[in-house]
């Protein structure tokens, strides 16, 4: 079926309006099916979406309606059934793994709602992880000890996971997500083991990343705070987007809709 | 920056890799212990082995240029015939071979050994021989060129009964003589397949024996002058011209003989050896693979953020290889170690390695390395190609 943009997409026409730059992610009628067992579960049915740098779009939706599909969509981590995804231009389902691997890297930050975090690294490894392999260790740490200092954790540099508390946790997985320094940050529920403090703390480090360094954000969450943060609302029902609410609040820099 | 960080920084797939490991300490560690084992069966094998055959061909030296002659017994009729040389083979023997000396050596059937308490020596031979001197070196005592009336015991006899020259011991051989003779001499040891197996041998005088049929015959020819083929062949002509009567074998031949059994008996040993680094490789694709499922996730966590498929390859398969080299490390000093316990038992020296026996240490260091990699390929292979959307659900 073809959707109706003006329905289902992220509107073209929000795009515009709110950054003038090109868009870093854009999907055009993007459906993502699942075959388990003979069976095709579709997960997404055509959707359009555009992310533009310093955007911040809270998604949400029941459970099962396509927000961790679209999550993972976005960050290259799996290709639409049908439909088009281009990553600054480039159709992403022409990617080799070894391409994808890679844009995933200078391109994505993912925060993951179970944190996975390894166990047998501190909080600061953790955090230097992905860019272990680069062989610029003193460059790598430095740059991980001030991620963890700027989400509070800079007297935990040295704590494994098990030493420390969920919100912990959950904060050592953003400056994770940081430290490539990611055009995007894909978030699935980042406040969701938070209590409202904590959490307005990341909402307040995700601003910042925004107007500092231009990195969008993308976030699944329940959380109510969370969407009304956003200055995009993009509500996913059974693998399409019922409803996209635009809000300047927490953004100053863009102009109203 | 401390060395370890900087270790880190350099080789952060080692260092990955060595913390990975140390998750599961007991499964590492039983891997490794699989490892230990095949590098130690495969390094003492080896070596021992080699000590072994290094003891075994020692005895055949001096014999260089010696033939053993040996009437084929055959079974006729229930009964056994051509048991013997009689002095006149003894005779045709030296006529045939001028230039060789012929020793005769009685080996008879019924004979016991009793010391002077009464102890029966279960395991001692009784042989007679005009000199023993002519082949065996004295440990203690001395061999007399006119031996007579007294005895000379081969080393293990020795041991195992705690002789000395100068102790007794009663020699009986059925139809010939019972009488107890002083120990003269306690021989060299000589090994365990030395020609006459002199080691659990007492050695009596001939002149002791008055039957004139004799078990064997030892031809010896000095070979700066002559050679055994010839003398071999003589005798082939002489005894078995038109049937086979004597059964000529030179010392030299059975050596031969020696090395290629027992170089069959060590590769098959070897390969006992091999199997149980094969049970190892076993054992470790199996450590990975539980390691690959268990950390399932947080390989895609990995992938997730930019890690390649080879990085992940790598990083499973530096932990298989870790595991295997250090099981060599220590494998190899215990290989090296029952091999210098080898090496003082049968050649007297906890050094006496020989480059072969050192070799095989070396095998086994590389054959367990190569394993451990091998058996972590398919593991680290199929965890890097799962693909990280499924493995973050
Ligand atoms: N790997 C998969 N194989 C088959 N079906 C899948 C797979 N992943 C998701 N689905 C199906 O696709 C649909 C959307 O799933 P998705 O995980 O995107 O939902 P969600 O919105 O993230 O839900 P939740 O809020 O519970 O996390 C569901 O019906 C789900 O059963
Ligand atoms: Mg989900």
């Amino acid at each position: 079926m073809t959707p109706d943009p003006d329905e289902d997409g992220f509107d073209a026409g929000t795009l515009g309006e709110t950054i003038a730059t090109d868009p870093i992610i854009r999907g055009t009628d993007v459906v993502k099916e699942y075959e388990t067992g003979g069976q095709i579960v579709r997960a997404l049915k055509g959707v359009d979406f555009s992310i533009a740098p310093a955007d911040f779009v809270a998604v949400v939706g029941p459970s099962g309606s396509g927000k961790s599909t679209l999550l993972n969509l976005l960050g290259l981590l799996d290709v639409a059934t049908s439909g088009e995804v281009r990553l600054r231009g480039e159709d992403v389902s022409t990617f080799t793994d070894r391409e994808q691997t890679r844009k995933r890297k200078e391109t994505i930050g993912f925060v993951f709602q179970s944190f996975y975090l390894i166990p047998t690294l501190t909080a600061l490894e953790n955090v230097e992880m992905p860019r272990m392999l680069d062989r610029t260790p003193t460059k790598t740490r430095e740059r991980a000890t001030q991620l963890l200092e700027r989400v509070g954790l800079g007297d935990r540099l040295d704590h494994y996971p098990d030493e420390l508390s969920g919100g912990q946790k959950q904060r050592v997985a953003i400056a994770r997500s940081l430290i490539n320094d990611p055009d995007i940050l894909l978030a699935d529920e980042p406040t969701g083991n938070l209590d409202r403090d904590t959490g307005d703390q990341i909402l307040e480090l995700f601003d910042e990343l925004r107007s500092d360094e231009n990195v969008a954000v993308v976030t699944v969450t329940h959380d109510d705070y969370v969407a009304e943060a956003a200055d995009r609302v993009v509500t996913l029902i059974d693998g399409r987007i019922r409803d996209t609410e635009s809000r300047r609040a927490n953004f100053e820099e863009g102009p109203d809709p | 920056m401390n060395p370890l960080r900087w270790l880190v920084g350099r080789f952060p797939t080692l260092a990955l890799a060595r913390r990975n490991l140390s998750r599961a300490t007991l499964r590492s560690a039983l891997a490794v212990a699989a490892v230990v084992i095949g590098v130690v069966a495969i390094g003492a094998i080896g070596t021992g082995g080699e000590a072994f055959k290094q003891d075994q061909l020692e005895a055949y030296e001096g014999f260089g240029g010696t033939a053993t002659v040996e009437p084929d017994v055959q079974f006729e009729d229930g009964n056994l015939t051509n048991t013997e040389l009689s002095d006149g083979d003894i005779g045709r023997l030296r006529q045939a071979t001028p230039s060789a000396t012929v020793l005769p050596v009685h080996e008879p059937v019924g004979a016991t050994v009793q010391t002077q308490a009464g102890t029966l020596l279960f395991m001692a031979r009784v042989k007679g021989l005009e000199n023993p001197g002519e082949f065996y070196e004295a440990r203690n005592g001395t061999i007399s060129d006119n031996w007579r009336r007294t005895i000379v015991i081969g080393s293990r006899v020795a041991e195992q009964n705690d002789l000395q020259p100068g102790d007794r011991l009663r020699v009986n051989v059925t139809d010939e003589f019972d009488r107890s003779f002083e120990i003269a001499a306690v021989l060299e040891p000589q090994g365990f397949s030395a020609p006459l197996g002199a080691d659990q041998t007492v050695f009596v005088p001939a002149s002791e024996f008055e039957s004139d049929g004799y078990e064997q015959a030892i031809v010896r020819v000095d070979t700066t002058t002559g050679s055994i083929d010839e003398a071999t062949q003589a005798i082939e002509r002489e005894f078995n011209a038109r049937e086979q009567v004597v059964r000529v074998e030179q010392v030299q031949e059975q050596r031969e003989q020696f090395e290629a059994f027992f170089g069959t008996v060590n590769q098959f040993l070897i390969g006992v050896g091999a199997i149980s680094l094969l049970v190892a490789a076993v054992t470790i694709a199996n450590t990975m693979l539980m390691a690959a499922i268990e950390r399932e996730s947080e390989i895609g966590v990995l992938r997730a953020y930019g890690y390649p498929k080879r990085a992940v390859v790598s990083l499973l398969v530096a932990e298989s290889t870790i595991l295997g080299a250090v099981g060599a490390a220590i494998g190899a000093p215990l290989a090296l170690g029952i091999g210098m316990a080898i090496n003082q038992l049968l050649l007297g020296d906890p050094l006496a390695f020989t480059a072969a026996g050192l070799r095989y240490v070396g095998i086994g260091i590389a054959f367990g390395i190569v394993t451990a990699l091998i058996a972590g390929l398919y593991p680290a292979w199929k965890a890097a190609n799962k693909r990280p959307v499924e493995a973050l659900d």
